[in-house]
């Protein structure tokens, strides 16, 4: 392969962020001229981390960088930008309240203050004319369908010249008639020289529009490979192989009665786009139903539905034989649900103390249903009970709970839930961010519930938990449940196809 | 013995609190006292340059500012309330401007049902105890306009108020030359009757009881609660099930009811009654703000940072008269000390906002 050929050249990159994590352990990755290059891995495996090192926005810890196989040091984005860098976030980076143009016009000024709007439009017209895609110049950005504001984001890199595009999950946002529109536009792209590195975690997609693909997994590349020459199920494999870590030991579920029920649910995301499709589940008593998938496939939405923080849009949601779809929060964790979210920011109020935050959950017992008092004499007792149950380490309980570690905040979050000896629990992403002991402890709790009896439903985007915890598993992608069944009928290689998107 | 038991539980919850949060205590003193520092200093140079003796203008407002407690008392009772009118709803994550109007509407319909209860039972008491009512209900329902407004509307709070200010202050001054002028004299609104109004002390004992009630709302009920974590994080309190926005109307129904107090008492207990230019009752909400900020959003707080508000008010009006200073310069005085003083905690409070703004 001659130097001219290869557009990227990352070697031997690290990245150890400041708190110690590491994202990237010597991680090679190189991008031929011209390729759709894909790069694929589960949630947390650096494929976001090396891509933002590539454009700049962060500095790798130790690699070295060529592009064109020029050596670069990126300061910045804008840096990155002039050496023909483009990337189009998940999230766009566009200006909602200004017109199609205008945002071209702006992207344009962050290379050539000198440029005029009408050198803007008329390089826009080129682009859109060559790949296909239109636009509306004189529409407001946020009036437009998301797939177009899109195809302005990509535009706007290809008027700054961008060469090599990185396109971060560009399909999750998209409709399937839209995903069409693009793959044909990468297509036409591809055919005048330029590069395109494809961030994505459906198989299918991979299999379809990248002519190779760089496997990583938890910050290591696991192999590049010409796509043609791979099945799903080898990239499924590749991404999701591991040594199985450490069981827990678990005596083997009684699962008795259903507890939580969800039927045929269907609930909107906060852009109003469907999110949850017909969702079915069953938890039982005594029983740990795991959901694993890729996160931003309907999860949170699902989470959020059962718990009562958002509308359904069609179905129903039981618990203990009572139909609570038209209930409250606040009158389901009375009916004995409790949810934990996984979001610390969500579930915690930081500037107040552990018993005002222990409170929050466990309102029903606290307010006197006569006078509304807060019975805060009852909030402590629950508050100690936390501590002692889920041993926390905090200077006592008026100590606000911004200055608990992590994991002690995240223990609070849990205990709160588990006192109140609900019967059904749903849990999301219990563990995330925690070190290996308060991860250990959490999951062992889960288990001490389940042979309590409770029904707990898991979501975790960690397969490792998923398999650690399980008694069922089902595999959520875009909304729909791919499969439910026992752990034993799931090998790793099932689980990466179906959190794919592939049916196995 | 369970009252001494709930006492002995309170001291040592307290002593508990100062022990854990010994070190936001020694910051927010520090934070203090450097504040103190520099607005004196600055408020000393602006004396200075413009050729008065900072030694004797501070002299005279904190010796004459705090010497009379009555007229002292007094003088902060309108400012407790409208304090209170912009913190309740501060905890609860709304920016009240409105203290200014709700505390006109107090004042008005509290003197206008003060003087014809009592004009038609002949009981002063009972004008009293109702003019006080009518007032808490104007401020809280005029307020309340403003928050339906945002919750159910999304028009900012903040744009309302200020023009509802305006048109509040307009439209009152129509009322009371239209209806409600005094035949004696004509620049005043009818007075409130002799046998229904109160001295400054009852006054200030009225808005101090107020204040321990908003306190034991925003602490010891679920109302509190609920306003308090809507206020930090919108997104909990939907986790709790429940909904932020009407927090946000409960916080501005308390909030505007404060206000309106404080008009009802003002009207009864100090100035008893309006004048046609407004002079009396205009920019204690917008003095509020400052008595809130100073107070940190607590209503123990408030109470304190009214008395130095109305201390620094006092004071002013001395230098005016002994030094023969223009009225503006003892208010730029003020409005440099309590600048440094707020300043700190009103940017945070500020930045707060401003990202749930955006994130809305």
């Amino acid at each position: 392969m001659s130097r001219e050929e290869i557009a990227v050249e990352m070697r031997n990159i690290h990245k150890i962020y400041p708190d110690g994590v590491v994202a990237l352990k010597g991680v090679d990755f190189i991008v031929k001229k011209g390729e759709i290059h894909g790069l694929l891995g589960e949630n947390g495996a650096g494929k976001t981390t090396l891509m933002r090192i590539l454009y700049g926005e962060i500095k790798p810890t130790k690699g070295e960088i060529k592009i064109f196989g020029e050596r670069v040091k990126f300061s910045g984005p804008w840096d990155a930008i002039r050496k023909g860098i483009g990337m189009v976030y998940q999230h766009f980076t566009l200006v909602p309240t200004f017109t199609v143009k205008e945002n071209l016009f702006l992207s344009l000024l962050s290379i050539n203050p000198k440029a005029t709007i009408d050198e803007a439009i008329e390089k826009a017209k080129q682009v859109s004319k060559q790949t296909g895609l239109r636009i509306p110049f004189d529409r407001v950005i946020e009036e437009l369908p998301v797939g177009v504001q899109q195809r302005v984001e990509i535009i706007k890199s290809l008027i700054r010249e961008a060469k090599i595009l990185i396109l971060d999950e560009p399909t999750s946002v998209l409709t399937p008639v839209e995903t069409k529109d693009l793959f044909q536009a990468l297509l036409k792209l591809k055919q005048q020289g330029i590069t395109i590195i494809f961030i994505t975690h459906k198989l299918k997609e991979v299999k379809e529009i990248t002519d190779r693909v760089t496997v990583l997994r938890r910050g290591q590349v696991v192999g590049t490979v010409e796509t043609s020459k791979v099945t799903e199920k080898d990239l499924a494999r590749m991404m999701v192989e591991r040594e199985v870590l450490f069981k827990l030991e678990k005596k083997p579920a009684k699962p008795g009665r259903e507890v939580l029920v969800v039927k045929d649910l269907e609930v909107y995301d906060d852009r109003g786009l469907p999110a949850v499709k017909g969702v079915t589940l069953t938890v039982r008593e005594g029983e740990i139903l795991g959901l694993a998938g890729v996160q931003g496939n309907g999860q949170k939405e699902l989470a959020e539905a059962i718990a009562g923080m958002r509308p359904v849009a069609s179905g129903k949601i039981i618990i203990d034989d009572i139909d609570v779809t038209q209930l409250s929060a606040f009158e389901r964790y009375k009916l004995g649900l409790a949810y934990v979210p996984d979001s610390r920011k969500v579930g915690l109020i930081y500037e107040m103390n552990i018993v005002e935050n222990v409170a929050l959950t466990n309102l029903y017992r606290i307010i006197s249903k006569k006078s509304r008092r807060m019975k805060w004499g009852v909030a402590e007792k629950i508050a100690s009970e936390v501590i002692s149950k889920l041993e926390v380490v905090a200077p006592s309980l008026s100590t606000p709970i911004k200055y608990l570690s992590g994991g002690n905040q995240q223990k609070v979050m849990v205990g709160r839930e588990i006192v109140r000896e609900p019967r059904a629990f749903v849990v999301s992403e219990p563990t995330q961010g925690l070190d290996v002991a308060a991860t250990e402890f959490i999951r062992k709790t889960l288990i001490r519930l389940r042979d309590e009896g409770k029904a707990i439903l898991l979501i975790s985007t960690d397969l490792d938990e998923i398999l650690q915890l399980s008694d069922r598993i089902a595999v959520i992608y875009e909304g729909k449940i791919m499969a439910v069944g026992k752990p034993e009928e799931f090998t790793l290689e099932r689980l990466g196809l179906l959190m794919g998107g592939v049916h196995a | 013995m369970p009252k001494e038991n709930i006492l002995f539980k309170f001291i040592r919850s307290l002593i508990e609190k100062i022990k854990i949060k010994k070190h936001e205590y020694i910051m927010a003193t520090i934070e203090i006292v450097l504040s103190a520092l520099i607005g004196f200093l600055v408020a000393g140079i602006v004396l200075y340059v413009m050729g008065y003796d900072p030694g004797e203008v501070f002299y005279i407002m904190f010796n004459y500012g705090f010497n009379d407690p009555e007229y002292l008392c007094g003088k902060a009772v309108p400012l407790i309330m409208t304090g209170l009118a912009f913190s309740i709803p501060a905890l609860a994550g709304v920016f009240n401007i409105g203290g200014e109007s709700q505390l006109y509407w107090g004042a008005f319909i509290g003197l206008i049902t003060t003087y014809y209860v009592t004009q038609y039972t002949g009981i002063g008491t009972l004008g009293t105890i109702i003019g006080i009512l009518a007032g808490i209900l104007a401020g809280a329902a005029w307020a309340l306009l403003i928050a339906v407004l945002r919750v159910y509307r999304g028009i900012n709070e903040v744009i309302t108020a200020i023009m509802l200010n305006w048109i509040s202050y307009f439209m009152i001054i129509y009322l009371i030359i239209k209806f409600f002028t005094n035949p004696v004299i004509p620049h005043q609104s009818i007075e409130v009757p002799e046998k229904a109004s109160l001295t400054p002390y009852p006054g200030f004992a009225i808005a101090i009881v107020g204040t321990l009630i908003v306190y034991y709302l925003l602490y010891y009920t679920d109302i509190g609660y609920k306003m308090r974590v809507s206020g930090l994080s919108p997104a909990s309190a939907k986790y709790a099930g429940f909904d932020p926005s009407k927090a946000i109307l409960s916080s501005m129904i308390i909030g505007g009811g404060s206000a309106g107090l404080g008009g009802s008492l003002l009207i009864l207990a100090i100035s008893h009654n309006i004048d046609t230019t407004m002079s009396t009752i205009y920019g204690l909400g917008f003095t509020g703000i400052g008595v809130g900020l100073l107070g940190r959003n607590h209503p123990i707080g408030i109470i304190f940072s009214a008395l130095f508000f109305a201390g620094l008010l006092i004071g002013g009006q001395w230098v005016e008269l002994k030094t023969g200073a223009p009225p503006m310069l003892s208010d730029a005085i003020m409005g440099i000390i309590v600048i440094a003083l707020s300043a700190p905690y009103a940017y945070r409070l500020l930045m707060n906002y401003l990202s749930r703004l955006r994130k809305r």
